[in-house]
Order: C-alpha cells, then structure tokens, then sequence
C-alpha cells in the first residue's frame, strides 16, 4: 500500500474526519460529570443531559425513568451517528465499519440463543439487542440446535461467516458451548480484523494495531481471571486466547497454566506495558480490578489515537470512547439510583 | 413493645392456684427474666435486619459493577426464565417447647433429621410449586451460569452476599416468631401479677 496517506485521504473521507472530530468535541467533560455526580435523582441526570449534546433524547419516555431506558437511549443515539457515518463512507473505510459491527453481531446472536435456552420469545429479546449488530437474519439465530446449524442455515450469508472456521461442531449449545462459541467468534474475528488494519498499512496500521493488540491481550487476562473455579479446563481455555497481541505465542502459553491471580501478575510482569496496570490493581474490594485498570488504559489509547490525522483509527476511537461515556453515565445513574453513593466517582473521565 | 399494652390484655386465670407473695415474688422474677430474654432477641433482630439490608445492598451494587464489566443488557431480566426451579427451600416446624422454627435448606441436599417432637413440615418455595424429591432429581443448576461460564467476580461476590442474606432471612423469621412468643407470654404473666395483687398499684 502506498504511504502517504495525507495526499489522499481527504479525497474520499475528508469530510467523515471532519464530522467524527466534531462529534469527539461534544463528549462530556470534566464540569458535566461533576454535575452529574451531584444529582439525587435520575430526574436531575436527565435535565443535565438536556443541556449536553445529548439534548432531549429522553424527552419521549415516559415514568418512571429507570437506568435500562437511558442505556438504551444514549445507545440508540450512538447507533445513529454511527450509521450517518456508515452510510457516508467510500472502500475501504466502509470495510471497516464492517468490522467494527461485527462484535456487536456476535454479542446479539449469543443473547437471542441464551434467549432460546431459556425459552424467551425472539422478540423480547430483539428488542434488547445491540442496534449496531442488526442483521437480517436475527430471528432465525434461535431455531439453531448446533452451531453447525447455526451456520449453514443462519449465518452464513452474514459478514460473521468467516469468523466459523474454529467453532464447527456438532455439539448442542448448552451454556458452556455457547460460551466457547462466543469467545472463539470474537478470537477469529480479533485477528481477521488485526489482518485487515495490518495489510492497510499507514498511518491507519500505525494506530489500531496496538489498539487490537491491547484488546487481544485484555481478552486473554479476562478469559483467564474469570476462569478461575469454573469447569473450562486449561486447554479449552487456551484455545480461547486471540493470537494477535503482544503475548503472542510465549504469554498465553504461561498465561494458559496460571492459577491464580498471583501467577497471572506474574506473566505480566514480563511485559512493559502490562507490569503498571497490574501494579495498580487494588486488592479485595477496596480498589480498582483489572478490568477497571484495563478500561482507563483503554480510554488513553483512543484518545491519543486523535492526535494523527488520515486514519481510520478515529472512528474506532470515537465509537469505543462514546461507549465508555455510556458506562459512565450508566454507572453514576445506578449509583444514584441505588442511593449507594460511595463510589460513584469511579467513573473514567475522557476528555 | 409489650409493655404498653398489658393493661388492656384480658387473662382469665383461676387465682386459686396463684395466692400468697411467695407466688407473686416468683411471678415477678419469671416477668424479669421474660422481659430481659425479649429484650436480648430484640437487639440480636435489629442486628441481624441491618447485616440483611446491608448484604442486600451489596448484592446489587456487586450487580451493578458486573454490569459495568459485562455490558448493561448482559446482566438483567433477559438471562433468567420466568418460570425457575428454587435452589433453597424454607421448612418449618415446630420444636419441642411448641415454637415454629424456620430454616432454609438447599434443595439438593437431604432434608435435615431433627431432635424433638416434629409436626408436618410445611413448605414454602419460590417459584413452582413441585414435590420436592431430593433422592431422584438431578443437581439444580447454578443460577450464575444463566449469565455465561465465564462471569467476572462482581456477580460471584454478588451470589456469595444474597446467600447470605437468605439465611439472615431464615433467622430473623425465627426470632420473629419468638418475640412474639415471648411477648404474648409477658403479657400473661402481667396479667397474673396483676390479678394477684390489685391493691399495690
């Protein structure tokens, strides 16, 4: 691929940048949290939304306001941007736009067949789905038994066919396959994405590839943390790990054999970039965990991600920053709701 | 508190067999020792009510943080079905000074033997009511598997302080029903004080 991106980047996706760093200007700042933090009720987070970007999006709800309701707003508002851009977008950006819905598909295919699992109509559970993952065939996902079935009958018109070529089998989806089917899309799916960045090159490669990196290796810590006491064992547990990340191939096979947090700390202590997010993990229920840790390093990616210009890397920053806007606003609505103020100031702030 | 409203109760109790001070010293001591007993239940309730509301609290907000990790529509009313076997049922029965006793018992495991008198147990559950046959049927399964085999700690810690909280709750119905017990007993026993000596007021 020709370097060089500025001579013709703007050619084709200049005014896309140009709107996704307007958006990037109206996310929430400092001041707005503080006030949202002082609310004693949802009633008071909705009137200090109104007077932020988000404006009147809860003005056609009715009572009572509950957190579930201004999630999947702020939800429906992202989704709407999101399209606005998708629709806008020229090869290659609309490839990777693609991309970035897939992991919203695999999150929706898995909720509508925990769906079927426990006997839920389909649309209960279409209406709780993600709207960036939507796909036509949705609501054929729970007549699945198998998830061979689920891929010749279902998927495999949809942009997640390619991600199948580990997850063939024959076996019922009970919820330990169901989980293993989740993590093995989302592994194929890391890496194919990862490819994708890489084989783009430029300024594009120079940016999401240490996102995808971190995202690869924060999944193999988590698969890890939580599979501490449960029944996956430790092969199945490595055939989970996404290979594109730093830890890649020494890591995950050491990170395979932890267990316990202890030696997981361990296995990062290896690694620069891990050892300080590891450090600042608090112990027991007083400070931060791991995925908090993980979150805010996160958060810092994205946004230094909007200091390079002719890359495709901002949409993805935008959409993952506006995302964790999302759980901060969610968290200090549950807060206020629960009357349970003591940490409420655990949101991770952005701009 | 039962003190305020012995003077209303109505005891018929035939004072022949109650005369003398003798009896009214002993009445007295066995009010005082009633009254002290209450007393110690009442504060071990109170103790125990605020442990239940702060593990209840706890539980949701443990919720809440595995909503933060998890996503917001991972943890909510589409994991469960509507209709759901209980893992823990609530048995009864009455010991030997006549007293209902309640206890929770997990329904996997075998009922428990007791000492004493037993009436037939009666039991409450959540959920369909089914026979409950403790020999035959399989495991019930963990109900945070409804959420995937792969949860972050929050929602454990959150299991871990409901847990808890349902066996606080068995407790306090017990002491519940003892209280009131004892309170009815005081009220008798005031009565009869009373009746004894109607002059010394």
């Amino acid at each position: 691929m020709l370097e060089g991106a500025e001579f013709y980047f703007n050619v084709d996706h200049g005014y896309l940048e140009g709107l996704v760093r307007g958006c990037k200007a109206s996310l929430l700042t400092q001041q707005d949290y503080i006030n949202l933090v002082q609310c004693e009720t949802l009633e008071d987070v909705k009137i200090h939304l109104q007077t932020t970007d988000y404006g009147n999006f809860l003005a056609n709800e009715t009572n009572p306001l509950t957190v579930s309701k201004i999630d999947t707003e702020m939800r429906k508002k992202l989704c709407r941007e999101f399209e606005y851009f998708r629709n806008h977008s020229l090869e290659p950006l609309s490839t990777f736009f693609t991309y970035m819905t897939c992991s919203y598909m695999i999150d929706n295919v898995i909720l509508l067949m925990n769906g079927a699992l426990q006997k839920k109509s389909v649309k209960e559970i279409l209406v709780k789905c993600h709207p960036l993952g939507r796909f036509t065939e949705m609501e054929a996902v729970n007549i699945a038994e198998t998830p061979s079935d689920l891929f010749n009958a279902v998927l495999v018109e949809t942009p997640l066919a390619p991600f199948f070529q580990d997850c063939m089998s024959e076996n019922t989806l009970d919820e330990l396959n169901i989980e293993l089917l989740r993590n093995k899309l989302y592994k194929s799916y890391l890496e194919a994405f990862y490819k994708f960045c890489k084989n783009h090159g430029d300024v594009t490669a120079e940016i999401m590839c240490p996102i995808l990196e971190f995202e690869a290796d924060r999944r193999a810590f988590i698969i890890t943390l939580n599979s501490f006491g449960t029944e996956l064992s430790k092969d199945d547990r490595e055939a989970l790990y996404p290979t594109c990340g730093k830890l890649y191939p020494e890591g995950l096979r050491l990170l395979a054999q932890a267990e316990d947090f202890d030696q997981m700390r361990r296995v990062a202590e290896h690694y620069g970039v891990y050892k300080p997010l590891f450090e600042a993990v608090g112990d027991g229920s007083g400070g931060k965990t791991l995925e908090d840790v993980f979150y805010e390093r996160e958060v810092q990616m994205n946004v230094l991600a909007f200091n390079r210009q002719f890359h495709y890397g901002v949409f993805y920053a935008y959409t993952k920053l506006k995302e964790q806007e999302m759980r901060n606003i969610v968290w200090i609505a549950e807060c206020i709701s629960q009357r349970h103020r003591t940490k409420i100031n655990s949101y991770i702030p952005i701009l | 508190m039962a003190s305020d409203d012995w003077v209303t109760c109505e005891e018929s109790v035939s004072p022949s067999q109650y005369r003398g001070p003798m009896a009214a010293r002993g009445l007295r001591a066995q009010v005082d020792s009633l009254l002290l007993q209450l007393l110690r239940d009442l504060e071990e309730l109170e103790a125990k009510r605020a442990a239940l509301n702060a593990r209840v609290e706890e539980g949701w907000f443990s919720l809440s943080k595995a909503r933060y990790a998890m996503g917001a529509k991972s943890v909510g009313p589409l994991q469960y079905a509507s209709r759901m076997e209980p893992q823990v049922c609530v048995y009864t029965s009455e010991a030997q000074d006549g007293l209902q006793k309640v206890w929770v018992v997990r329904a996997s495991a075998q009922t428990p033997e007791e000492v004493g008198p037993r009436e037939a147990a009666l039991r409450r559950r959540k959920g369909l009511s089914r026979t409950p046959e403790p020999e035959s049927s399989p495991a019930p399964r963990d109900p945070l598997n409804w959420f995937g085999i792969l949860v972050p700690h929050s929602l454990r810690h959150a299991q871990a302080s409901f847990r808890e909280g349902l066996q606080l709750a068995a407790d306090m119905a017990s002491l519940q029903i003892r209280i009131d017990w004892g309170r009815g007993q005081l009220r008798g026993l005031q009565g009869k004080l009373k009746q004894l000596e109607p002059e010394s007021a």
